[in-house]
């Protein structure tokens, strides 16, 4: 028994007591918050160590009765799926306070570190709970701290952003909460006993008729839809990262927009295999436009935050269209994406800010001739575009290209693989076109005067981006070792949601 | 002896009031301002212990009087409500010079009446318990007398007030008549045997609904609702949106799910449409709202939508009455806390805050912010606070009961409910205080008791099992 997982949970809540302490010192608070996140890192990294890869079921669990009037436990536990989703998790929260530390937040200090530490509880939280219940919790305390690091922090239209970002949010959580009462009202045995524990839920799911499962799995799939967001839900977001203070932008993009893809992936997947059938022709579409419309929109944006915003559409469709082929290779393809797509937006958003902090420009027509003042910003945000858009021997490529062999080898919908894989293979060469394109004109041309004198980048902020730069180079070269770790788990994830009578002994 | 065991906890409240009040007369100003709560305060707390002196669960008084785990818990709400009333008050009581010993005599008296509805076994009883709560209220909502808002609250509130009871007491002047009986128990038994057999059942069933909905403030009857909690001086608002609420849904409980129980399956869909009428307008007219008291009393509304909705599920057995007793408790709590936090604002009148007098409160006050932001996201229904397991259990029974798409309006509601609750977070915390800002109230005391509060909001909300047992406990005596 171990328990390192409820560990995750308690360090940043500890964190909150130094920093509650401290609260008038600027300093301190900032330097609370680091070692706080840096400490959950550690952790998070420890985790991973103790992980058996090459086990589908859950691993590292922690099992106690929460509410045991209603059969609801506090149940954590981790997979091939997950494990790997903390530690990028743990890491982009560690460099965003990181940043924000360093003059990027200049007022309320203090709530500000607080918003964050209380964010990564949800954010890791989310990824670890395997109780519907509990998840559910996490998945709503990401969006409170969001909510104000938004609106409290953020530029001149931040309220209208950060309401819309929780109006959005919350209608389609709370639908999904009448879906999770559902089940748990449907989980009942002969003894009427009910549960929201995956694994018990998985061996009860041949409970439910198809009819239930076609609307529970809507429930489901709205509320993780709109946290993606799929086209048509994906209007808060453009709006929320162009308002965003830097780290804000940093984690949404790279760990809340995750919670979408990976709700799919561990429960509604699995829990209602019906569900899915029924609705994946609607879904494969959705998930093709959103990375053809993501892409063209991207192209004509004038603001880089917004670009950059829009190229995240585009790019959890591929994550989505990896997990509704329903096979292994798009299946693991989208688990990749989701961290490549955490890595390099991650990083494209911070470099972005770093750029803003100084011009205090974000139009594209308003910079240019960056690259002649600034190496080092070029050749890191260089390397980050192009592995954003699929460059071969960088992450971005590895995700992208088994999503679409899963594609390929896709038959379930009308028209077949054969027809959406090329149109989704277009968003690759989109991608090219419109990140490529807008590189040029904010990199080269000729320098312009009011930018001659503005420096490169810091110590501080090369610290922050170096770590996302291995990962992005790590994953690209190699990314066999996290496939294998992936693998076992997404098979099961798959036999699960194509095969209605597949039933496992998942936690042990 | 034994009977009058049973009401200890009663007397014990009536007669802190009756010592307050003479404590009120004899003790010089200063020293009355400052020993009245106290004594207040301490009274409550020894009735409260009392609640929970054994006397065996049984009929007493000749089965006038039904002491059971539903009564425990009841009377356990109201008591703790009337506490935090109180708590809260003082330093408001001062700054408005409102006679306190008045003021916490009301509350004291009026919390007996609530206390009584718990432990009615019988028509009459619940009755006398309505109008001991009720009429305090009244007083309560006019006792400024010179202030032109308060004597139009009061008066609104007590013509329609009035107008209720005679229905009320209309439908049980019926129910007598088809059943021959004021006894909860009797009146279970003949109803059971012939069900919505005739005409003469559904006016009882109609006249009853109405009357006690009047009491909820369940649309269309909550037209006096907005206007009396507007009017009545802030403390007394906390109280008045939260006791008598749960007063009222105590007697619908013992009337409409426990004596008139078997016409539920009946009944339970138009209850369902008044639920969902009812939650839906509460939020829609409160969006529109630029006061937040105002807004607040609009939202109480539609809390008594979801309340509502749990009681329209009633036919999925004990989950759906635990349901009302967390949720009303829930309820109370943060909906008082809420109410109280409007307190700080000093202002001229009594009409509360505006939202532009909430600009940059997080940085005035941070504490009491922080307090009112944990009331406000209960009250919307997110995670970990205690309003979130409230909306958890009470969808459950709803579902339960086939209702799915009064869950459906359940949820979308709380989007509706979130925008307006999440404004004033805007105001709070993204604005900066203007110029014009209100000064605000000194009240350590009130920082203190909200403090409290939102502690127990958010403590029950990540651990809220023991307080769903007990609701569980006190809701099977309704289940026969």
């Amino acid at each position: 028994m171990t328990h390192v997982l409820s560990l995750l949970v308690v360090i940043p809540l500890a964190g909150l007591i130094p920093l509650f302490l401290f609260r008038r010192d600027e300093r301190a608070v900032k330097q609370v918050a680091i070692t706080t996140t840096a400490v959950e890192l550690a952790v998070s990294l420890w985790m991973l160590s103790q992980f058996h890869v090459g086990e589908a079921g859950f691993q590292l669990t922690e099992r106690v009765d929460w509410l045991p009037s209603l059969g609801i436990t506090y149940f954590l536990g981790v997979d091939g799926i997950s494990v790997l989703l903390v530690p990028m998790t743990t890491l982009l929260t560690f460099i965003s306070v990181l940043y924000s530390s360093g003059g990027a937040i200049k007022t309320r200090v203090t709530e500000f570190m607080a918003s964050f530490l209380l964010l990564e509880i949800g954010m890791v939280g989310v990824f670890i709970a395997l109780d519907l219940f509990l998840f559910y919790v996490f998945f709503e305390l990401m969006l409170l701290p969001m909510y104000l690091i938004i609106g409290v922090w953020g530029g001149p239209r931040r309220i209208y952003s950060t309401l819309k970002f929780v109006l959005f949010t919350l209608a389609g959580s709370l639908l999904m909460l009448v879906g999770i009462v559902a089940v748990y009202l449907a989980s009942a045995d002969a003894s009427g006993a009910r549960t929201l524990s995956l694994p018990d839920l998985i061996e009860a799911r041949g409970r439910f008729s198809a009819d239930f499962q076609f609307w529970v799995f809507l429930a489901f799939a709205l509320a993780f839809a709109i946290k993606m967001p799929m086209v048509p839900f994906h209007t808060w977001l453009p709006d929320a990262h162009v308002e965003a203070p830097t780290a804000g932008s940093v984690v949404l993009a790279g760990v809340l927009l995750k919670a979408g893809g990976y709700g799919f992936l561990r429960f509604a997947l699995p829990l209602f295999p019906f569900g899915v059938q029924a609705w994946l022709p609607l879904l494969i579409l959705l998930s093709v436009v959103a990375i053809v419309y993501g892409a063209i929109v991207s192209a004509v944006q004038k603001d880089l935050k917004k670009l950059v915003a829009y190229s995240s559409v585009a790019h959890m469709g591929f994550v989505t269209l990896g997990i509704f082929v329903l096979n292994l290779q798009g299946g693991v393809g989208a688990v990749l994406q989701m961290l490549n797509h955490g890595f390099v937006t991650g990083a494209l958003f911070l470099f972005v800010g770093i750029q803003y902090e100084k011009t205090h420009r974000r139009q594209i027509a308003d910079l240019g001739g960056l690259a002649n003042m600034w190496p080092l910003y070029t050749t890191f945000f260089g390397v980050f575009v192009l592995a954003s858009l699929g460059l071969p021997g960088l992450n971005g490529f590895v995700g992208e290209f088994l999503v679409l062999l899963g594609t390929f080898r896709f038959s379930g919908v009308p028209l077949g693989g054969l027809f959406w894989g090329p149109l989704a293979a277009t968003g690759v060469i989109l991608a090219a076109v419109y990140l490529l394109w807008m590189f040029q004109r904010v990199m080269y041309g000729p320098v312009r005067e009011a930018y001659k004198l503005l420096p490169d980048m810091t110590p501080l902020e090369v610290a922050c981006a170096v770590p996302l730069l291995a990962m992005t180079v790590i994953l690209g070269v190699a990314p066999q070792p996290f496939i294998s770790i992936i693998e076992p788990s997404l098979d099961q994830v798959v036999r699960l949601a194509t095969d209605p009578s597949f039933t496992v002994l998942a936690a042990r | 002896m034994n009977d009058v065991a049973a009401v200890y906890p009663e007397i014990l409240v009536t007669v802190v009031a009756v010592v307050v009040l003479m404590a009120d007369a004899t003790l010089e100003r200063r020293l009355a301002a400052l020993l009245l709560p106290v004594i207040t305060i301490a009274g409550l707390v020894a009735a409260l212990a009392s609640v929970f002196y054994v006397v065996p669960a049984g009929q007493y008084f000749r089965g006038f009087v039904t002491i059971d785990a539903f009564t425990s818990f009841f009377r356990a709400v109201f008591i703790l409500l009337a506490i935090f009333a109180v708590a809260v008050s003082p330093a408001y009581l001062a700054r408005r010079a409102v006679p306190p010993g008045e003021f916490y005599a009301i509350i004291l008296f009026s919390t007996v009446g609530a206390m009584t509805i718990a432990l009615s076994a019988d028509l009459i009883t619940l009755f006398i318990g309505l109008e001991t709560m009720t009429i305090p209220i009244y007083v309560l909502a006019g006792i400024q007398r010179s202030d032109r808002f308060a004597n139009e609250a009061a008066l609104k509130y007590f013509l329609l007030g009035a107008f209720s009871s005679a229905l009320l007491l209309y439908g049980f002047a019926w129910l007598y008549g088809i059943t021959k009986s004021t006894d909860f128990a009797t009146i279970t038994g003949v109803l059971a045997a012939q069900g919505v057999a005739n005409g003469q059942t559904i006016v009882a069933l109609g006249l009853v609904t109405v009357g006690l909905g009047f009491k909820a403030a369940i649309v269309p009857f909550h037209q006096w609702t907005p206007d009396a909690y507007d009017g009545a001086p802030t403390p007394a608002t906390a109280f008045m949106s939260v006791g008598p609420k749960a007063a009222a849904f105590a007697a619908i409980l013992r009337v409409l799910v426990g004596a008139m129980g078997p016409l539920g399956v009946d009944w339970g869909a138009v209850l369902a449409i008044l639920a969902a009428v009812t939650m839906t307008a509460g939020n829609v007219v409160a969006l529109a709202q630029t006061n937040v008291k105002r807004m607040l009393a609009y939202s109480s509304i539609a809390h008594t939508g979801y309340i509502l909705a749990a009681v329209a599920a009633s036919k999925a057995g004990a989950s759906a009455s635990a349901a009302v007793l967390f949720y009303v408790f829930a309820y109370g709590l943060m909906n008082l806390g809420a109410f109280a936090c409007l307190l700080y604002f000093d202002l001229e009148g009594t009409r509360g805050a505006t939202l532009e007098d909430l600009n940059g409160f997080g940085r005035r006050e941070p504490a009491g912010a922080l307090a009112l932001f944990i009331f406000l996201i209960s009250l919307t229904g997110i995670p970990p606070t205690i309003g979130f397991v409230a909306k958890f259990v009470v969808i459950q029974p709803v579902l339960d009961a086939g209702l799915a798409w009064l869950a459906v309006v359940i949820a979308l509601n709380a989007v509706l409910a979130a925008f307006y609750y999440l404004r004033v977070v805007v105001r709070m915390y993204m604005y900066d205080p203007s110029e014009k800002v209100p000064r605000l109230a000194n009240t350590g005391a009130l920082s203190a008791g909200l403090t409290v509060a939102s502690l127990a909001v958010l403590v029950l909300g990540i651990l809220p099992n023991s307080l769903y047992e007990w609701a569980r406990q006190a809701a099977l005596p309704l289940v026969r």
